[in-house]
């Protein structure tokens, strides 16, 4: 098996670009997850590696073999689709068998591979039901079952949890993701749901506005964000406005450290901090520390968050409810700590672009 | 309550002919009476198996009504199917002159019809016939099937593709099956309107062949008889039986428009 | 680069290469409606321009005789008659009543059966469907029976005492005023009451469908929204449900009234011999007793053209209506 690679690969619908020349490399057995939000290229990228679109312009390759004219019927990269896509007038088993049975594969043998697929999913009991009378999270198995059938070198998978409960959605990722590991098939998952990224993935590629923003393993998105759009839309953070003075930066008459930076003195930053690396209460290092006022309280069970009016802007402070933890009213002034590792510094113009 | 009263007097006025008719079959004597005298079945024994006018209508018509529903939605697939393919303004006009005879007043269609056939020479044939009514009734199942098709989720074809399946085999696979209902829909509509279809048959069959219509509109000039009623009810019971099974096969509110979502 | 503009260039042929494929298809479809669609109205037309020959049908040609014979009668300018002009007036009369009439009954019939569950609209939609597709010579057998004076409504009337009573109050003169009553008897055959009756019962089942999908549409949250407000049932039909169907009511009516224009059977049985329409008369030029298809087929394309205007004039105010809204 081969690492599936995208070169330059670009959409155009008449004037609109969908997709800009996103170079991505997607290792053999590892499942990759197309994270962004929505209208921001994901799903046309999957359906240009599935070959239900032809890209205006690029090269997608796996390994040394060129698909970029290879149609859909010939690539047969499984595919899962957002609403399942299951043929109603099939019941479970033909439903599974119908890329065996438009190959011609004897019909024994074809039942013989989905009865094995059905029960990888856990649906042996439910071959002969009609696709009406399944539940939601059934039809996704079904649909991964499906997919399945004709041993895909690629899997593929449109917000496969997008029709399915909220309370369903995290046992089926654990369960997909163990599917997966135990196939060791290459997997690439469109999702706009971070967690679900960040419970699957072994890389995860973060997409806006047709463009690749970042790529890498979950740890990195999250804790080294490379622009502000990544910073803002995996997370939470807070954003303000500051300028380069020396090695440190300024912003409302407050001087912060941060990690060394290359920014040339007097340009315009744009800074973020997560709420969870914020430090509140008790014995606050010294230096970069802001004046606060609490604005609301909002206790969401575990964590509390406070909103602080500070000189930079709004703030919102993740404060862990543990023994010992101090209430805060609303109104109450305090002081809020910026470790400086937990600084992340962006070029001004871009990040006011992606703010 | 009031709502209940009106829907039932509307439905008592829509039954009072066919009731009439029904009931004036049973007369004994030879004229249409209501309520019937002497109410016997004899007429229908007269209109099924005894006397040959009747018989060769009833086979025309049923030849013409099959023959033509058939060839209508051979003609109106391909023209759905583009219309829902292409989504062209060539397709748009193509299935539009399709639907023009029905939409327009249908003795202008007729009269055009008896010059056509006059001079291509299939006037007073059947098979003339046959061809006419399915130009005709063309918009009925280039109708159904077009909703049919519209209620087909175009990530099934995609779902398709990405197992192999050619644009031929997803037709067969998946487009097909799924639009039998609809196409059976089609058919019937046309097939009972058909069956009862009087002006455009009656300048196409030129006198030289009768349908049930053209015989009972025959018998009209001469005065009423009881055996024409009992045409009248096999025809609603065709009509009835035949709209009876597109509901309970294909989902009728949705063919006649109703909004998808409330079910 | 040179690899993209490579693969784009196979794309092109490949298109080209089916387009070629589909072509021959495509051609046959439109030869077909065409020939068949096209070509019948076409005829009409261009023989509407030909001459009779006494005695032996009638040939092509290029003349206005029989639209002049249509406005002003054909022994123009010596005589001037507006027979058919008149004919078409009572096409118009006869079936712009018959439209509104169903238009007008049935919108309630299915604004009441949209209300109702998916199987009893299903029911209903069979026993209408049945209903529509029953020939105009069976609906005309119906109400002949019905309204014939030997055994139908009058002879109902007349057994009851009805008619005496009738005649007692004074009010049966008011009928034979208007045409139905005989000296002795209340009559509905022939009069132009019978024959809007028999049109608009005719067309009512089409107008329930052609209703149906529009209302079934309606927004129930709208109602109950303007019901929350405190309007009445009628209130609620009045300012919600009428104004929100209002393009679709007066497309059905518009339909209703082009398809109305050919009506064959009823006229001929109910409307009086001085009062026939225009459907008549091209029956009778064509494959009746006068035999002057050229005048037939003129008279058709008036018909056509009449109804082709009124559903342009639809459309306008549809689109007109709809602009506002």
């Amino acid at each position: 098996m081969a690492d599936l690679v995208l070169n330059g690969v670009r959409k155009d619908y008449g004037k609109v670009r969908a997709v800009e020349g996103v170079d991505l490399t997607f290792a053999n057995g590892e499942l990759t997850a197309l994270l962004g939000p929505s209208g921001c290229g994901k799903t046309t990228l999957l359906r240009m590696i599935a070959g239900l679109e032809d890209p205006s312009g690029g090269q997608i390759r796996l390994g040394n073999e060129d698909l970029t004219q290879t149609p859909a019927h010939k690539r047969k990269f499984g595919m899962v689709f957002q609403n399942f896509a299951l043929f109603p007038h099939l019941n479970v088993r033909e439903n599974v068998c119908y890329s065996l049975t438009i190959d011609g594969v004897p019909k024994a043998q074809a039942y013989e591979k989905a009865a094995e697929l059905l029960d990888l999913v856990q649906l042996g009991a439910f071959a002969d039901r009609r696709i009406g009378a399944l539940s939601g999270g059934q039809r996704q198995r079904v649909a991964i079952a499906r997919a399945l059938a004709q041993e895909p070198e690629i899997f593929l998978l449109d917000e496969p949890m997008s029709a399915l409960d909220a309370n369903l959605r995290e046992a089926m990722q654990v369960e997909l993701r163990l599917l997966q590991q135990r196939l060791g098939i290459t997997t690439i998952v469109v999702t706009h749901d971070q967690r679900e990224a960040m419970t699957m993935a072994d890389k995860i590629v973060v997409m806006s506005n047709g463009r690749v923003e970042q790529f890498g393993p979950p740890q990195n998105i999250y804790h080294k964000p490379e622009n502000a759009f990544v910073a803002d839309f995996i997370g939470r953070a807070n954003f303000f406005d500051a300028v380069i003075d020396g090695g440190k930066i300024t912003s409302a008459g407050l001087t912060l450290e941060t990690d060394p930076l290359n920014f040339k003195a007097g340009s315009p930053v744009r800074v973020a901090i997560r709420p969870e690396k914020t430090m509140l209460d008790g014995d606050l290092p010294t230096g970069n520390r802001v004046p606060a006022e609490v604005t609301f309280v909002r206790d969401v069970g575990p964590v509390r968050d406070l909103h602080l009016s500070t000189p930079l802007g709004p703030v919102i402070v993740e404060y862990a409810i543990g023994e010992g933890a101090r209430t805060f009213v609303v109104g109450e002034k305090c002081e809020v700590h910026f470790p400086p590792n937990a600084l992340y510094v962006y070029p001004g113009t871009e990040a006011r672009k992606a703010a | 309550m009031l709502g209940r009263i009106y829907m039932s007097l509307a439905a008592l006025v829509v039954l009072l002919p066919i009731v009439v008719v029904s009931a004036a079959a049973l007369n004994g004597g030879r004229s249409m009476l209501f309520p019937p005298k002497d109410p016997t079945f004899v007429r229908f024994a007269e209109f099924f198996l005894e006397e040959p006018v009747w018989r060769t209508a009833i086979m025309n018509s049923v030849l013409i009504a099959v023959g033509s529903a058939a060839l209508a939605v051979l003609i109106a697939w391909p023209l759905a199917y583009g219309l829902w393919r292409e989504q062209t303004k060539a397709s748009q006009i193509l299935a539009g002159l399709g639907a023009m005879p029905f939409a327009l007043p249908p003795i202008v269609f007729g009269v055009g019809l008896g010059f056509f056939w006059g001079f291509g020479g299939g006037l007073g044939q059947i098979w003339s016939g046959i061809i006419s009514h399915a130009i005709l009734f063309l918009a009925l199942p280039l109708v159904t099937i077009s909703i049919g098709l519209q209620s087909i989720d175009r990530a099934h074809l995609d779902a398709a593709a990405t197992m192999g399946a050619t644009e031929r085999i997803a037709f067969r696979t998946i487009i097909l099956p799924q639009m039998m209902p609809y196409t059976a829909s089609g058919f019937f509509f046309a097939l009972v309107l058909s069956f009862n279809e009087f002006i455009v048959m009656f300048f196409v069959s030129s006198s030289a062949y009768t349908t049930v219509t053209l015989q009972i509109f025959n018998s009209l000039r001469n005065g009423f008889t009881p055996t024409m009623a009992v045409g009248a009810i096999t025809f609603i019971g065709v009509s009835v039986a035949v709209f009876s099974l597109v509901a309970r096969f294909g989902d009728l509110p949705r063919l006649m428009g109703a909004d998808q979502s409330k079910t | 680069m040179s690899s993209i503009d490579a693969s784009a260039a196979i794309a092109d042929s490949d298109a080209t290469k089916r387009r070629v494929n589909i072509a021959p298809r495509a051609a046959v479809l439109w030869a077909l409606i065409i020939v068949f669609c096209v070509v019948p109205f076409a005829l009409v037309l261009a023989i509407s321009f030909g001459q009779k020959i006494e005695g032996a049908g009638w040939e092509w040609g290029f003349t206005f005789a029989n639209y002049t014979r249509f406005f002003v009668g054909a022994d123009y300018p010596e005589t001037t008659t507006f027979l058919y002009l008149n004919r078409l007036y009572y096409s118009l009369q006869y079936a712009v009543i018959a439209a509104i009439l169903a238009v007008i009954t049935a919108f309630p019939f299915t604004y009441l059966m949209t209300r109702l569950s998916r199987a009893a609209q299903s029911r209903w939609l069979v026993f209408l469907l049945a209903t529509m597709s029953l020939s105009e010579v069976f609906i005309v057998m119906g109400w002949d029976i019905l309204l014939s004076n030997r055994s139908g409504l009058p002879m109902v009337l007349r057994e009851t005492g009805m008619t005496q009573l009738l005649k007692d109050i004074g009010w049966f003169d008011q009928l034979r005023e208007w045409g139905l009553a005989n000296p002795r008897d209340v009559k509905f055959k022939t009069s132009s009451v019978a024959t809007v009756l028999t049109m608009s019962y005719l067309v009512w089942p089409y107008a329930v469908i052609l209703l149906y999908p529009a209302l079934s549409r309606l927004d129930q949250s709208m109602v109950e929204a303007a019901r929350t407000m405190g309007a009445g049932p009628w209130t609620v039909i009045r300012t919600v449900v009428l104004p929100s169907v209002r393009m679709p009511l007066i497309g059905t009516l518009f339909l209703l009234f082009v398809f109305l224009l050919g009506t064959y059977v009823a006229i001929t049985v109910f409307a009086d011999p001085s009062k026939q329409t225009l459907a008549i008369s091209v029956y009778e030029s064509v494959r009746g007793s006068t035999l002057n298809a050229p005048f037939g087929a003129a008279q058709a394309i008036i018909l056509l053209i009449t109804g082709g205007i009124c559903l342009a004039l639809g459309q306008m105010l549809v689109n007109r209506s709809g602009a506002q809204a």
